[in-house]
């Protein structure tokens, strides 16, 4: 464990009252790095990405992101986050949408900013609708433009895949390269095994609240992960 | 405060883009009003603590049919997340839910009043200024309660049914502070007899923002 | 088992200080010669109101450290404190009107005290209502946490209603002051003692349940998932 590191999870433990979510996780990644976690159902993959993003406290164990612990620093401001879950206000517009959010990070003249992040997620023409009145695809997409508009250092993804369309997974795809290329740290929990090899740089899997596997990209031999992952899934 | 406003903002954009809230508020007020004068007879002369009695009974359960929807409509889509992982203390969500209630309140008690006085009003003396005192006050303390409440509420499986099961008992104080004060208003008793009423509803209301601005942190992030 | 001989021991002195105060009251204490044997009521109700605000005080206590502690300890106490509590004000409820009614030839009046006793009770009902409409442990804890806070905050705020509001209202029936006589006062301090031991009792033992549950529970976890 280098002192390099942007993020770092030490025993990370987290009980509910029927079941461990998390049995003791550790986990360092340099800034700069995109883990892809694999997993099956009730791993923990989301409890552990609520826990990075502050949304829950962990029953023992840290995360210190950026030499910080409980996300102090200014760091929190950099934080973006996309899950299954759009976040956004069904009664807003596309453009009130992103306002909103870019003045809760106090984003100085976020106008040309929101202008283009529309016009990436292919939803320019439309940012005067209300969010209401779009397909579950184009609120992915402009999810993912919500997501961006802090421009994070850190980018938590939770099952972002499910439920879009083949374009709103394409210009996700894209974006999470180009974030990768310009060194943000980026952590993604899918059970897109395509998606997510094609992209991430680390690979791990996450399998009854432990991390069983974790891999550099480079180093992993397609043919063997997918019989270390079936096995995990199988083990459910 | 700026990033209250900034919440602020967008609740009143969207309840003007519903109009669901402050609509069924003003409905049930009114409905209310007619219920209550029927039920201590219809055309009967009411003296003036009995009116007041009749005005904030309509003007206290139709308000909670807001609170509810204020802090409910975050967690929509888990908006809620979102504003939890920004930089938004809390307490800045606290200062504008209460807000947005508190002008919820103020909308529909501009309909409710009238409403009242064209019923009621023939006993009584009209004190606008002392009255207008007096709604600011309530709606401080209710919103103040209402809005630490709905926090909790809007986190169980029972939401809007258990609100007005916690808020009711423990907002009994303001309740009998505001009938009162109303009461003699309507009476046409000097302001003087009756400030004392209107000092301990703002005492009310200090003490329950402040408790409610210290703990909607806790309330907030187990939603 | 330190705690279970602790609680036994409990068990035996609050009973034996029970009986005593019991037999002190009907046997020590004289008379009241205004009101007659229904004053002896009042041995019971003062010291049932005394134990409802201490449990409600505990409550309180309970829930700030649970806030800043986030320790489940302080949830289990303070929610055992409470139901006590709820149930000794129904029974101080419940002791007053028996009393005001040949007293007072009424069961209910607008008292203050009596007044504050009902919205307290009120409040902390509601408190079980919430406790029962939650599910997950660490967010009933906060939420009640909260309640209890709120709840103890109001205490003072309520009575003071209740007092201006009579005040201000013609007296009707003005409570009639006891004179305490020396026998009266020992045999008071006797029960006020009892009580004490009692709600202490009641609380270790109400307690006691929850911390074996939350035990229970450990263990089905650690038998289902394996450590």
């Amino acid at each position: 464990m280098d002192d390099t590191s942007f993020l770092r999870i030490q025993g990370l433990r987290k009980s509910y009252e029927d079941v461990d979510a998390l049995r003791g996780v550790d986990l360092s990644l340099a800034r700069g790095d995109f883990l892809c976690l694999f997993g099956p159902n009730g791993a923990g993959k989301t409890t552990l990405i609520k826990i990075v993003a502050d949304l829950l406290k962990p029953t023992s164990g840290t995360v210190e992101i950026s030499g910080g612990q409980n996300l102090d620093g200014g760091i929190r401001s950099r934080i973006g986050l996309i899950s299954h879950q759009t976040l956004l206000y069904d009664e807003l517009t596309a453009m009130e949408n992103l306002q909103f959010y870019s003045s809760i990070y106090k984003i100085p003249d976020p106008e040309d900013k929101i202008d283009s992040l529309l016009h990436t997620v292919g939803l320019h023409n439309r940012r005067d609708e209300r969010v209401s009145t779009f397909s579950a695809g184009m609120q992915q997409r402009l999810s993912i433009a919500r997501a961006l508009i802090n421009d994070p250092v850190l980018l938590l993804l939770d099952e972002p895949y499910s439920g879009l369309d083949q374009f709103a997974a394409t210009v996700l795809s894209n974006h999470l390269k180009e974030l990768h290329a310009r060194h943000r740290t980026i952590i993604m929990v899918t059970h897109n095994l395509t998606r997510g090899l094609e992209t991430a740089n680390r690979i791990g899997i996450l399998s009854e609240g432990r991390l069983v596997y974790l891999k550099d990209r480079a180093e992993i031999d397609l043919r063997s992960f997918e019989d270390h992952y079936f096995t995990h899934m199988e083990a459910v | 405060m700026g990033l209250s406003l900034v919440i602020l903002r967008k609740d009143l954009l969207i309840e003007i883009r519903r109009k669901d809230s402050v609509i069924s508020m003003i409905f049930f007020g009114i409905l209310l009003l007619f219920v209550m004068s029927m039920a201590i007879g219809i055309g009967r002369k009411v003296d003036p603590e009995l009116a007041s009695g009749i005005l904030w009974i309509s003007i206290l359960f139709s308000s909670v049919l807001g609170l509810g929807r204020t802090f409910s409509l975050e967690k929509t889509n888990r908006c809620i997340d979102g504003l939890l992982i920004s930089p938004v203390p809390p307490s800045s969500v606290f200062v504008a839910k209460t807000s947005v209630n508190f002008f919820f309140m103020l909308i529909s008690e501009a309909v409710i009043i009238p409403v009242f006085f064209a019923l009621h009003g023939d006993n009584i003396t009209i004190g606008l200024a002392p009255l207008l005192a007096t709604v600011l006050l309530l709606n401080l303390g209710f919103a103040s309660v209402g809005t630490l409440f709905s926090g909790i509420t809007a986190a169980t499986r029972r939401n809007e049914v258990l609100l007005p099961l916690l808020l009711f008992p423990v907002i009994t104080p303001l309740i009998a502070f505001t009938v009162k004060a109303t009461g003699e208003i309507f009476a046409g008793v000097p302001f003087g007899e009756y400030s004392a009423w209107l000092r301990l509803m703002a005492a009310f209301g200090l003490i329950f923002s402040c408790a409610g601005y210290l703990l909607f942190d806790y309330v907030m992030k187990e939603n | 088992m330190k705690d279970g001989f602790i609680d036994r021991f409990l068990v035996v002195i609050s009973t034996a200080l029970m009986l005593t105060a019991i037999y002190t009251i009907f046997f020590y204490a004289p008379t009241e010669i205004m009101m007659g044997i229904v004053q002896k009521i009042f041995y019971f109700h003062l010291p049932m109101a005394f134990m409802a605000f201490l449990s409600y005080f505990v409550a309180f206590v309970c829930g700030v450290l649970y806030l800043i502690k986030k320790d489940i300890k302080w949830d289990i106490i303070g929610s055992a404190s409470v139901e006590i509590g709820v149930v000794f004000t129904t029974l101080v409820l419940i002791t007053g009107s028996l009393w005001a009614r040949p007293i007072w030839n009424t069961w209910w009046t607008w008292d203050p005290r009596l007044t504050t006793s009902f919205i307290l009770w009120l409040i902390y009902v509601a408190y079980l209502i919430l406790r029962a409409s939650v599910e997950q442990v660490d967010r009933r804890a906060t939420f009640c946490a909260v309640m209890a806070i709120v709840g103890f905050i109001d205490v003072p705020i309520v009575f003071l209603s209740a007092r201006l509001w009579r005040t201000i209202h013609p007296v009707v029936i003005k409570s009639r002051s006891i004179d305490i006589e020396p026998a009266m006062l020992t045999t008071l301090a006797i029960s006020m003692a009892a009580f004490l031991l009692f709600w202490l009792t009641l609380l270790r033992i109400r307690s006691r349940v929850d911390f074996t549950e939350l035990r229970i529970r450990n263990l089905e976890k650690i038998r289902r998932g394996g450590m």
